[in-house]
């Protein structure tokens, strides 16, 4: 934990650490929707707005080193329902890479509704991943909004294990020639749990790319709901935009509902989407019993398999690896938290 | 060590095994022809436990054990090692984490401490020689991206790695050109020992110039027609399987 650089503070109870932070990450805390303690730095800057939310900022030409990682947790010093807004700009040929982890670290019956206005400029590369770890009565609403321009790279991975209710709505401008957007997310989702994906991907200028890979396993009673929509308008010639949802059901009863929407006003252009919904393998598990592996642990590593190429897509390895872990404890059915940590950050 | 009496099998009610008889013993090779649709690969899923079949009639033993009752799992872990005519690809599940995870669950079964890295890499290189498999295979995707050939030749390394007292190869010689029959013909015969047993699943003559079987079967609509020496398996190839069927 030496190489680590901390943001704590003593207002912050110890309990709210993350004991085992990621090496070369460095990590800010919003509470209940309120940013703890500024963050200032050459390369980029924290700051809170309109009392609420979050300015994050990574400055021009600034390359950041470390993963940023900004852990929003609620706690029961305000169960209200809240709704705050946050704002976000990759500088101008910056590069950065962030992680937002939403946890619950107490039981109360939360609401929280969140908007992030992201603006990447001019040749900018970001990678965000968004960890969405909640306890199983606890709904959240996130709404982001990314205007990209020319040149500019950014990919956000959803990676949604536990909550109630989850709602994660992408509305993304190509403003700029060149400019590339990625969206992914891997939910696990078991017992009562719903999650919506709504996704609007506005492709305004030539040139653009973007890709959509959605990916979901489905037990009990949960349901998933992808609505994704590609407009491509009339000058957009020369877009690619692709889009994928695909779930894999362990019961009888989860559901999958998918609505991929093409609009395509221009004439040169690569788009596709797919969509489905299919069960466990049965060749594949046979497979793999008949190598001695007993069902349940075949059946597991069919489920990781399925949302590994989702989990690839984190460029930061020893987040992805963290990330892989707890999937696979998420499966195995534990409350999902890190490895040598006691802490439950849902 | 394999001892298959009166064996029915059905899939949706659709009779296909109409009743085997075959006995196995420690040290002999046995090879199974027959043409398509004849239940060749049906007797092999049957063997290694699928559940889309339904057995419905008859008993395999296995060194003694009623084997139709137990799980794939259970079957494997008692030394039976079903080579796939269409090996399945696992994304996300290295060569090397599939064959650990394997080997610990068949030690766990003995009672023995999982093996340490040391001795699993050693076992790896080793029996990735035996199919002059390149290392770079182990930590790939299990079967992912692989040619057809790779992918029989990653079965045999499986059962090398395995030790199986009874191996039995469905159609392990399609898709293969000469090059990677043989160097999966090899393979078998190295792993050849008097303490285990094979049974080879084939079309065609040609595996059986490399693996030389003690015994021969022509299995036809569900049953074993003819049983012979390895002579029967020229006997095929030179007149087909007509003069059989309408013998």
């Amino acid at each position: 934990m030496t190489d680590t650089k901390y943001t704590y503070t003593p207002e912050i109870p110890e309990v709210f650490r993350c004991r085992v932070p990621l090496p070369g990450t460095l990590q800010a805390f919003v509470n209940n929707g309120v940013l703890r303690e500024p963050v200032e730095n050459p390369s980029f800057s924290l700051r809170p707005y309109a009392g609420m939310g979050m300015e994050f900022r990574v400055e021009p030409g600034h390359k950041v080193e470390d993963t940023i990682q900004v852990i929003s947790f609620r706690d029961s010093s305000d169960t209200s329902d809240i709704d705050f807004s946050s704002r976000v700009t990759f500088g101008k040929e910056s590069s950065s890479s962030t992680l937002l982890c939403t946890h619950t670290l107490s039981l109360d019956k939360f609401n929280t509704q969140e908007v992030i206005d992201i603006r990447a400029e001019y040749g900018s590369r970001s990678h965000i991943a968004v960890m969405q770890n909640e306890h199983n009565d606890s709904s959240h609403k996130l709404k982001i909004n990314i205007s990209v321009e020319e040149g500019a790279f950014i990919r956000i991975n959803f990676i949604t294990l536990h909550g109630a209710l989850l709602e994660n709505e992408v509305i993304v401008k190509l403003e700029g020639k060149g400019a590339v957007c990625e969206l992914n997310g891997a939910y696990l989702m078991d017992g009562a749990q719903v999650i919506k994906t709504n996704v609007m991907m506005n492709h305004l200028v030539p040139e653009c790319y973007s890709s959509q890979l959605f990916k979901g396993i489905l037990d009990d009673s949960a349901k998933a709901y992808f609505s994704g929509r590609i407009v491509v308008a009339k000058d957009a010639q020369k877009t690619q935009a692709y889009q994928a949802n695909h779930n894999l059901l362990i019961s009888e009863t989860a559901k999958a509902y998918a609505q991929p929407q093409l609009e395509i006003y221009a004439d040169d252009v690569k788009c596709s989407h797919g969509a489905t919904s299919g069960r466990l393998d049965e060749m594949g598990l046979f497979y793999m019993r008949s190598r001695g592996i007993p069902v349940a642990e075949a059946k597991l590593l069919q489920q990781l398999a399925f949302v590994y190429d989702v989990l690839e897509k984190i460029e930061n390895e020893h987040l992805r690896q963290r990330l892989h872990d707890l999937v696979e404890s998420r499966l195995r059915g534990e409350f999902g938290h890190c490895a040598n940590c006691s802490m439950n950050c849902c | 060590m394999l001892e298959i009496k009166g064996l029915h099998a059905s899939i949706n009610d659709r009779e296909i095994l109409k009743g085997i008889d075959i006995t196995v013993k420690a040290g002999e090779v046995h090879a199974i022809m027959g043409p398509n649709g004849s239940g060749k690969s049906t007797l092999a899923s049957v063997l290694a436990g699928r559940d889309t079949f339904e057995v419905t009639a008859g008993e395999v033993l296995f060194n003694g054990t009623d084997l139709l009752e137990m799980d794939p799992e259970e079957r494997a872990r008692l030394g039976l090692f079903l080579g796939f005519q269409y090996p399945v690809e696992i994304p996300g599940v290295s060569n090397v984490n599939f064959m650990k995870t394997a080997i610990n669950e068949q030690r766990k079964f003995r009672n023995l401490p999982p093996v340490t890295a040391a001795e699993f890499l050693k076992m790896m290189r080793e029996k990735m020689a035996v199919v002059e498999m390149d290392s770079s295979f182990s930590s790939r995707g299990v079967n992912v991206g692989f040619s057809g050939g790779e992918k029989k030749r990653n079965e045999i390394f499986q059962m090398a790695m395995l030790e199986p007292k009874l191996a039995i190869l469905d159609e392990t010689d399609s898709g293969l050109d000469i090059d990677a029959l043989r160097i999966v013909a090899s393979g078998v015969n190295k792993l050849k020992r008097p303490d285990n047993a094979f049974v080879v699943i084939t079309h065609y003559q040609r595996l059986l110039d490399y693996i030389v079987p003690d015994v021969v079967h022509v299995l036809y609509d569900g049953r074993i027609i003819k049983t012979e020496g390895k002579e029967l398996a020229l006997e095929v190839e030179k007149r087909g399987y007509d003069w059989l069927i309408n013998a």
